[in-house]
């Protein structure tokens, strides 16, 4: 009986033990917050005051500095952020953010720099808004999904400089929804076009799809492009005038199916067919670049590195070639998009966090990230830089503009479209009638949200 | 004649069967001592031969690999949950098996249904409710939850003390041992294989997993994560070209510990098994 006892205080003991160590870290955990949570609210004025800068553009410059003044005077404590660039830019990134650390040397900052890719960002933020990053980079086609769930903060003032009128309009309108802007454009360059090997190619061939096989075909070489890929099999059926776009609640309208749509599926096909024309992912294609086989690919400025080393002074870069759709030459057209910077709502320290991103976005960062990476700025000043025009892969991309559309496009379109483009890229093996495939398509990219 | 047919079959369909396992695994093995760091699927075997992959591993981390933190994080949160975890199991199926109380019975078939219910489905709660306690992104958090539920998964174990024979601890009950006294002087030296087996593969779980790491370790910063979740980021698109060899390196040297716990343990887990068998 005495053990039975004993037992029971033991097992009482050991529970009230376990519900204390509940206690003190919930206890614990909000206290440890207070002081931070603090500095938004004795932030807000701050960023409210900013609107001057709006109001009263000729004053712009004395009122910005006042807001970052203010801003400074409500810090107390330091200021602990995080930061999300892509695995790529981490270099870049340090670098700029001890420079923005210099900058403001009464503050103690503690910025955190994580790994995370723009295209996949969205996917991560999603996950736990609240636990995310409090400054992001992502690609221009998230930004409906972020806004919708609250991921990002809207950019109703400026610190140092004026956003919308220092892009390029595309990408501050990629940049908004509904006419307000949500995030820093950071790069423009988020398209594709012809990358080639000027020794194998004359600035003519370049121009046909056609030709370029033929001439790829007798030099034993191949053409690359990732036909398997909703992002890269637009540019057909774009380019053949067929309609893919956006509905308002998220699905998507697709004339895919429409008259001339078989003649398309039909011209891919036929592509596919040449040995010189091969379906590969861009992870392959840099592989079979360096390695001599591919001397000609869609891509875009990420490879650019990849083909330059690969080719040297003969490596060059062009608009998106014409290809035969019923025996009419048509031009290809493209994605077109950028990367954004984003500033969590859920930021405790949301002034710093925008004037942050507002550093990361400007002019002198954009050249920066251009000149490490060669990555297109949006910023309107950094893209008339002589270098930046002089840059052949940025010149290719500005050429294939005319083409190209941003990319709007709801989540159903992509697994329809790859399936698409891997049964064309392999020639329909099983037969299928051309317009019942792309009907079974179409009614996939169509579906409607549920 | 007709049996050497037989056995030549045989050693065909062995052989076969070996080339098929381990094909993968070599493969792994060369491309770590591949000189170009990219993927490359038109050579089995490397052009050029090069140490460089596991130098950049350890030597060279930078900020998106950092294998050695990694290693040492995996390592600690897995030591720590195979502890604990062990000697979870180890009290739960000493209890179960050895002592009798009201409702043993019940309880047994309720820790074993419980167990049964994927422990996928309850992650996002246990996300949520680590995060108002402030515990994602620690490894103190993931310590809790990988030895938390380790009592339930009693069953084997306890099958395995069942074996060893009641008269033992009731004449060491007359004795006048006490429950303590039994379970670590006559259970505990009885069961080692049992011990080993719970050992490795409580150390195992937390060693491989990546589906709850990834989910709690979302800040995105590359000294918090664990092996799992550095070497899958290390495969992301843009990363792949760049860092395919050093991940295969990385691949075969995350083996290392399991393999060295598994020599280290597997002197008691062959002895302990014909030690029980001739005991029958």
């Amino acid at each position: 009986m005495k053990k039975k006892v004993l037992a029971t205080l033991l097992a009482a003991a050991m529970t009230a033990g376990v519900l204390a160590g509940c206690g003190g870290d919930t206890a614990q955990t909000p206290a440890a917050e207070t002081p931070a949570a603090e500095t938004p609210a004795a932030e807000t004025p701050a960023t409210e005051e900013a609107p001057a800068t709006e109001e009263a553009p000729e004053a712009a410059a004395p009122a910005a500095d006042d807001a970052i003044a203010n801003l400074i005077a409500a810090t107390t404590g330091p200021v602990a952020m995080t930061v999300w660039a892509s695995e790529e830019d981490q270099d870049l990134t340090t670098k700029l953010l001890d420079q923005f650390k210099a900058l403001y040397p009464d503050v103690t900052f503690e910025i955190t720099l994580g790994a995370e890719s723009e295209s996949t960002a969205k996917d991560t933020v999603l996950t736990d808004v609240e636990s995310a990053a409090d400054v992001y980079a992502f690609a221009d086609d998230q930004i409906n999904d972020l806004v919708q769930a609250g991921a990002l903060q809207e950019v109703v003032a400026n610190y140092t400089y004026d956003v919308a009128a220092s892009n390029v309009a595309g990408a501050v309108e990629a940049a908004g929804v509904d006419g307000k802007l949500y995030a820093y454009p950071m790069t423009a360059d988020n398209g594709y076009f012809m990358f080639y090997d000027a020794s194998v190619f004359t600035a003519d061939d370049v121009k046909s799809l056609e030709k370029m096989i033929e001439v790829a075909d007798a030099a034993g070489k191949k053409v690359a492009m990732c036909v398997s890929d909703g992002w890269y099999i637009y540019s057909f059926f774009q380019g053949a005038g067929l309609q893919l776009s956006l509905n308002d609640d998220g699905s998507n309208t697709c004339t895919w199916n429409a008259a001339g749509g078989t003649d398309v599926a039909q011209a891919i096909i036929d592509l596919a067919a040449n040995d010189a024309f091969v379906d590969m992912t861009d992870e392959e294609m840099a592989t079979q670049i360096a390695e001599g086989n591919v001397v000609a690919c869609v891509n875009g400025t990420w490879r650019a590195e990849t083909a330059q080393q690969a080719w040297g002074d003969n490596y060059a870069a062009t608009k998106l070639p014409t290809f035969k759709v019923a025996g009419k030459d048509c031009q290809m057209s493209s994605y077109s998009g950028y990367k954004l910077i984003g500033v969590n709502p859920h930021s405790k320290n949301l002034g710093w966090a925008m004037l942050l991103a507002e550093y990361l976005t400007n002019e002198e960062s954009q050249k920066a990230r251009f000149e490490a990476r060669g990555l297109g700025p949006a910023n309107n000043a950094a893209a008339a830089s002589p270098e930046v025009q002089s840059n052949p892969a940025i010149a290719a991309l500005a050429e294939q503009a005319a083409y190209a559309t941003p990319q709007r496009v709801g989540g159903k379109y992509w697994d329809p479209a790859k399936t698409l483009g891997q049964i064309l890229a392999s020639g329909n093996p099983d037969g299928t009638d051309l317009q019942q495939l792309l009907d079974t398509t179409v009614e996939g990219i169509t579906a409607p949200i549920e | 004649m007709k049996k050497t047919i037989k056995s030549v079959i045989r050693h065909l369909v062995l052989l076969f069967l070996s080339v098929v396992w381990l094909i993968p695994i070599l493969w792994l093995f060369v491309t770590s001592f591949s000189g170009y760091k990219g993927i490359n699927t038109s050579h089995f075997f490397p052009e050029t031969w090069t140490l460089d992959n596991y130098a950049q591993l350890f030597l060279r981390p930078d900020s998106i690999v950092q294998y050695p933190r990694w290693f040492w994080n995996t390592f600690v949160i897995a030591a720590f949950s195979c502890i604990i975890s062990t000697i979870l199991v180890l009290m739960v199926s000493y209890t179960m098996s050895k002592t009798r109380f009201p409702g043993r019975k019940g309880l047994m078939s309720f820790s074993i249904i419980l167990n049964m219910f994927p422990g996928v489905l309850s992650m996002i709660a246990i996300y949520f409710i680590l995060k108002t306690m402030g515990l994602t992104n620690s490894h103190l958090g993931m310590i809790i939850v990988y030895s938390a539920g380790a009592g339930l998964g009693y069953l084997i174990c306890k099958g395995f003390m069942d074996t060893i024979s009641t008269s033992l601890s009731e004449a060491a009950k007359l004795e006048g041992a006490s429950q303590a006294t039994i379970f670590f002087r006559i259970i505990i030296p009885l069961s080692k294989p049992i011990i080993v087996y719970t050992v490795i593969n409580a150390f195992l779980a937390p060693w491989a997993d990546f589906v709850f790491a990834k989910l709690m370790l979302n800040s995105g910063v590359a000294t918090d994560w664990t092996v799992a979740i550095g070497l899958f980021n290390m495969l992301g698109k843009s990363m792949i070209n760049k860092y395919f060899s050093v991940f295969c390196a990385g691949g075969v040297i995350i083996a290392i510990p399991i393999s060295a716990l598994f020599v280290i343990m597997q002197k008691f887990y062959v002895e302990g098994i014909t030690g029980g068998s001739v005991k029958g």
